[in-house]
């Protein structure tokens, strides 16, 4: 308590620089990576398709594991079953992949593109 | 006579399949920084686009969800406290780039843009002109536009009402091949 008493200014000092350092921990929280984020949906593709279609909006944002074929391919991503595009996280990922290989992927469902009529997810790695 | 008719069926069929461009990944890019405080801005590499090449009709979505800021908790509010994208996910705009052609389009042309943006279920027609390219088999569209927070109902706390820009300006910039 003496020790308080006689470093006043210090201990006051002391204080705010850590709540100042915790607020900035706050403000600046890194983004959290695909890895880390937990899986709310495993699955295969095809089953995917035929809940997204009951509802569309409840998946939006989830992140989801899923088991499909690919059916095409391009420098940003793949088409799982011909209505899932998935982007991925680094885009030259894609370039030892073929096409009617079986996959596994873990991505962020962006949302149902009614434009193209496929579902859309980023950050995808492969499984 | 046959042989000609056969020549422009062909042709007919080949002009009506190469009607559709079109990207997935497109690069939508808003700023509504002030100088001073801290960047506001943010980035979304999702963005689908169409173009009709026979009538010069531009559809572009996009999820709200899917920009991304440099600061995740900026990206947080502006997901949860500005845009509510849970219940608003998306973002559309219909158009049409007037006299659009595809001919002529190497060195790049301008055409007037207008169309419907809807955000947050909120229409605004939009006036613009859209700089247009075709190179190694893609259209390349470029375009730019700004909008005001209250022409959506996005409020803003007077709090922070100083750090975000009366006029936010949104780029376009999409690569678009075609649609087989």
């Amino acid at each position: 308590m003496n020790w308080l008493k006689k470093n006043k200014l210090l201990a006051l000092l002391l204080i705010v620089a850590l709540v100042g350092y915790s607020a900035y921990k706050y403000a600046y929280k890194p983004h959290k990576t695909i890895e880390e984020l937990s899986i709310e949906y495993t699955g295969n593709a095809t089953e995917l398709l035929s809940k997204i279609k009951e509802d569309t909006n409840i998946w939006n944002s989830k992140i989801v594991e899923l088991s499909g074929k690919i059916t095409s391919i391009d420098t940003d991503g793949i088409t799982l079953n011909e209505q899932i595009y998935c982007q991925f996280k680094e885009p030259l990922k894609t370039k030892h992949l073929k096409e009617n290989q079986t996959i596994k992927i873990k991505g962020r469902v962006i949302g149902y593109d009614d434009l193209l009529d496929e579902l859309k997810l980023e950050q995808c790695i492969i499984k | 006579m046959k042989k000609t008719l056969i020549i422009a069926i062909v042709l007919l069929s080949q002009t009506i399949v190469a009607q559709k461009y079109f990207t997935r990944t497109g690069t939508t890019h808003f700023k509504a920084s002030v100088e001073a405080f801290e960047a506001v801005e943010a980035t979304n590499n999702s963005s689908t686009a169409i173009i009709k090449t026979t009538t010069g009709d531009f559809a572009v979505q996009l999820f709200i969800s899917a920009f991304k800021f440099d600061v995740a908790l900026m990206q947080e509010h502006f997901n949860e406290n500005y845009m509510d994208s849970d219940q608003y996910p998306k973002a559309t705009f219909r158009g049409r780039l007037e006299a659009f052609s595809l001919e002529d389009l190497s060195e790049g042309k301008e055409f007037p843009l207008k169309g419907t943006l809807t955000v947050r279920g909120k229409k605004k027609e939009i006036n613009t002109i859209g700089k247009v390219c075709l190179k190694d088999d893609k259209i390349k569209i470029k375009t730019s536009f700004s909008v005001q927070p209250q022409d959506f109902d996005i409020k803003i706390p007077s709090i922070v009402r100083k750090k975000i820009a009366e006029h936010i300006n949104i780029k376009l910039d999409y690569e678009l091949a075609e649609k087989k």
